[in-house]
């Protein structure tokens, strides 16, 4: 990455918030919807920007789940695991997500196409078990019908790359 | 309007009886010329469960429960005709639901203000911007309202101790960061209601003299992030925010926080940690947040179903609101009931409701086939409910009596194949998951006892670790900094509570009496019942059958890996698992 | 906007209580969303250009009968209130043809839970 251009657009991010005590967590929300992650590169810089130790920076990244310190797959599957979506079998979904996709929670397929999570609750605990990939929400879900949800999303990346 | 009638069978198991009856009904109607005047209908809930044919008739709302094919003449004859209800068939129904916190969800569009001030928006912070906020704190006191976010302290107190504490600046904070994996109500209404979050928040800064708020919404919840944006840019358009609030010297304004997915930040230290955009880290108190809160100021932190009562009780008054509920919980509770129960979604009822009613008669009961075992409530700081004494009336002390807490809402239905050791476990490394790790008890304490379920559920576990996990929780009990670690211990120590014999079946007998842990599962083969079909020998994913369609088939147990595929395929029931 | 007095709030409030019309409400919450609220919303949409239908359709939040989402509340003039459930794209353009234009409720689809 471009050091040039990361330093403009943290200080577009940055300046935004500049007035606003605390500021650090929100920045950092905003840096992840553009990358991603937050990539070491932009942390440097933001550390510059904001005159906060990086330390400071990677204390607050590592503590909360939510940010990532590696690029994600180009697909998000997340898979509930709320209590209600544990009951209802959201560990039996996880077990056959990691055995079609041969990767273990937090990990990213080899292709670089998929990228698993395990998540605390989406909120749609009456459509339990869930999952969600990239922003769409899949609800009931069963065991046998996972290998055709995610034939969607293969299907529809190598339709993007033909065209 | 015409008269309706909607037919439901509710028998559970057995043949559905609602298209016949149904056909029947309509027979009589055509004999006797009123097929145009009457209009039947097939539904799929009724709203009763479990009381054979259940009718309905509309518009005098005549609710009848098991109904036979020669009741039915007699219903036309009494109510279609003559609008009277049919005394012997009636069922009394009292609408067990009531519903202040989300009066407005699914009621009007979230995105538009106008439709809120229509249901009263904003009418209470009208009322009260005229009264001195020392009147609001009194009326606050006489509703009894307690905070709904778990502990259940009084929020006029609260707003008390935040308004006396000296300081030139203070501040409110929403608390969003809903947390209990398997509770949504607080999404729900900031997705369906924000407005009415938004005003209770404005009325308790002007309560206890903060001009700042700050929403602290869960970054998971994207979609109640928009929608109280948008309902804040519509305040500052409408002057509900902003200076000179509906033209009163009020001057109030609140921001947006996110949460970063971390679960201690439900307590309110370490919320206030994170909206200080530091690691969430809980602090000892003293000093509450009342005194040294947000950036050393006097703080007062509400949470979101606490705030959406707010309005109500000032437009209604304190009073109305202290005559709903108990002796000591007043008002309504919203409850998320999901897990294994047929109507799992939100429900709102006054406190004092027992539980059978929320689980039965709102819930509609097990799925089909199952029977309910117990639910837990509270979350990972929570406990379970043992069917047996499901005649508990819901409040605050009635469930910590029962060893568990109100927590924010979740409701979870266990059923028969559910088994406690793994549920126990499952909340622990949630919390294991979830603790800081600032203090030794908690980080150390959970990381142990997890340790120990692990050894009882796969089978390994000896009496002696149930003894030295009960040990644990006490320590943890008692020594944890703060909620979380407090508390962790507590599905552990309610389901030891309620269901010994069920880990001793783990230790002793190395069985899973509910069939859930899967090292303690045997498959086996019933020769006498299987059709040697070969089903099973093609389902297993790991070639531990073996056989053919003559000999049968028998599985090897050294390769099984107990994943049950066989068990789902087999139509005859000759899989045995236990 | 401009800025609101307690006046113009009274104001706002009895006109908004004045209105009685038709109308039906799509549940959009995250739940009902995830459950294909919006392909429900544009049906009924489309249909109700079809038929020239006099009702209002509008987004709503949670019922909380989560269950049963996607959810759709029905309120024609002269007819029960009434919930459907699970509502698929075919039950939609039940709604619209049948219930709506014909005044005839839909079988096998009604959710009758006493909520508000």
């Amino acid at each position: 990455m471009n050091k040039k251009m990361i330093e403009e657009e943290i200080r577009e991010i940055a300046d935004s918030w500049k007035d606003k005590e605390g500021n650090l967590i929100m920045v950092l929300h905003e840096i992840q919807n553009r990358y991603g992650y937050v990539p070491r590169e932009v942390s440097l810089v933001l550390s510059e920007i904001l005159d906060v130790p990086l330390a400071r920076i990677y204390e607050v990244i590592t503590f909360y789940h939510f940010f990532r310190l590696t690029p994600p797959g180009k697909m998000k599957i997340a898979v509930c695991m709320g209590t209600a979506c544990y009951l209802k079998g959201g560990a039996e979904l996880l077990a056959e997500l990691e055995h079609l996709l041969c990767v273990k929670p937090g990990e990213t397929t080899k292709d670089g196409q998929f990228q698993l999570e395990v998540v605390r609750c989406l909120g749609c605990c009456g459509l339990a078990p869930v999952l969600k990939i990239k922003e769409k929400i899949y609800g009931g879900v069963k065991k046998k019908d996972i290998g055709d949800i995610i034939a969607q999303y293969s299907d529809e990346t190598e339709a993007k790359a033909a065209a | 309007m015409g008269k309706t009638v909607f037919i439901k069978d509710t028998t559970i198991g057995g043949k559905d009886k609602t298209r016949d009856i149904y056909g029947i009904l309509l027979g009589i109607l055509r004999e006797r010329g009123l097929e145009n005047e009457v209009q039947v209908v097939r539904v799929v809930d009724i709203g009763v469960y479990g009381q054979g044919v259940a009718m309905r008739v509309l518009p005098e709302n005549f609710l009848y429960s098991h109904v036979e094919e020669t009741d039915i003449a007699g219903i036309v004859e009494q109510s279609l005709l003559a609008g009277k209800p049919l005394a012997a068939k009636l069922v009394a129904e009292d609408s067990k639901q009531l519903r202040i916190v989300l009066r407005n969800c699914g009621v009007i569009d979230p995105e538009k203000i106008e439709e809120y001030i229509a249901r009263d928006g904003y009418q209470a912070l009208a009322k009260v911007l005229g009264d001195a906020p020392e009147k609001v704190i009194q009326e606050m006191k006489a509703s009894g309202l307690r905070g709904r976010g778990g502990a259940g302290f009084p929020t006029g107190l609260k707003w008390e101790f935040t308004r006396k504490s000296p300081g030139d600046q203070k501040y409110i904070i929403c608390n969003g960061d809903e947390g209990d994996p398997g509770a949504y109500m607080d999404r729900s209404v900031l997705e369906g209601d924000p407005h009415s979050v938004i005003e209770g928040m404005i009325i308790g800064g002007y309560a206890i003299g903060a001009s700042k708020g700050y929403f602290y919404i869960r970054a998971e919840y994207p979609l109640a992030i928009e929608r109280i944006e948008k309902a804040i840019k519509q305040c500052h358009e409408s002057g509900l925010l902003g200076k000179n609030i509906l033209g009163s010297s009020f001057n109030f304004d609140v921001e947006i926080r996110l949460g970063a997915g971390a679960f201690v930040c439900g307590e309110e230290t370490a919320l206030i940690a994170s909206i200080e955009g530091k690691r969430g880290y809980p602090s000892p108190r003293p000093p509450f947040p009342s005194v040294k809160g947000l950036w050393g100021k006097p703080t007062c932190i509400n949470n979101v179903e606490t705030l959406a009562n707010i309005p109500v009780i000032l437009f209604k008054g304190g009073a109305w609101f202290a005559g709903i509920g108990t002796a000591s919980s007043k008002g309504t509770k919203v409850f998320a009931v999901t897990g294994k129960v047929k109507n799992s979604g939100l429900v709102e009822v006054p406190m004092g409701t027992t539980i059978e009613d929320i689980v039965y008669g709102i819930g509609g009961g097990a799925m089909p086939g199952k029977s309910v075992k117990a639910i837990q409530t509270g979350g990972p700081s929570g406990g379970v409910i043992p069917k047996e004494y499901f005649r508990t009336k819901v409040d605050y002390e009635s469930l910590q009596q029962m060893g568990s807490i109100m927590g924010s809402g979740g409701m979870i239905v266990m059923d028969e194949d559910d088994c406690m050791a793994d549920i126990a476990k499952f909340y622990l490394g949630f919390c294991v998951d979830e603790s800081c790790g600032k203090c030794a008890p908690c980080r150390i304490g959970g990381t142990q006892m997890l340790r120990l379920l692990k050894k009882v559920t796969e089978g390994e576990g000896t009496p002696k670790d149930l003894d030295q996990l009960e040990q644990i929780s006490h320590a943890m009990q008692k020594a944890s900094l703060c909620g979380l670690g407090q508390t962790a211990a507590n599905p552990v120590l309610s389901t030891l509570h309620y269901y010994r014999a069920e880990y001793d079946a783990h230790v002793n007998n190395k069985k899973c009496p509910a069939c859930k842990c899967a090292k303690l599962v045997r498959f086996l083969i019933l020769s006498e019942k299987c059709v040697k079909c070969g089903m099973c020998f093609k389902a297993c994913p790991v070639n531990a059958i073996s056989g053919n369609r003559e000999s049968g088939y028998l599985i090897d147990q050294t390769k099984c890996i107990r994943c049950g595929q066989c068990f789902e395929v087999c139509k005859p029931r000759a899989i045995n698992r236990s | 906007m401009e800025k609101l007095t307690k006046e113009g709030l009274e104001k706002l409030r009895q006109q908004g209580a004045a209105t009685e019309k038709n109308y039906i409400k799509v549940g959009f919450s995250s739940c009902g969303i995830a459950a294909g609220a919006q392909e429900v919303y544009d049906v009924l949409c489309e249909e109700a250009r079809k038929h020239n239908a006099d009702v209002e359709i509008k987004k709503c939040g949670c019922v909380g009968i989560c269950s049963a989402e996607p959810l759709v509340e029905v309120r024609v003039k002269n007819m029960p209130r009434v919930f459907y459930g699970k509502v698929d794209k075919d039950t939609a353009i039940k709604i619209m043809e049948k219930h709506v234009c014909g005044k005839m409720l839909v079988n096998d689809r009604i959710y009758d839970l006493k909520v508000n």
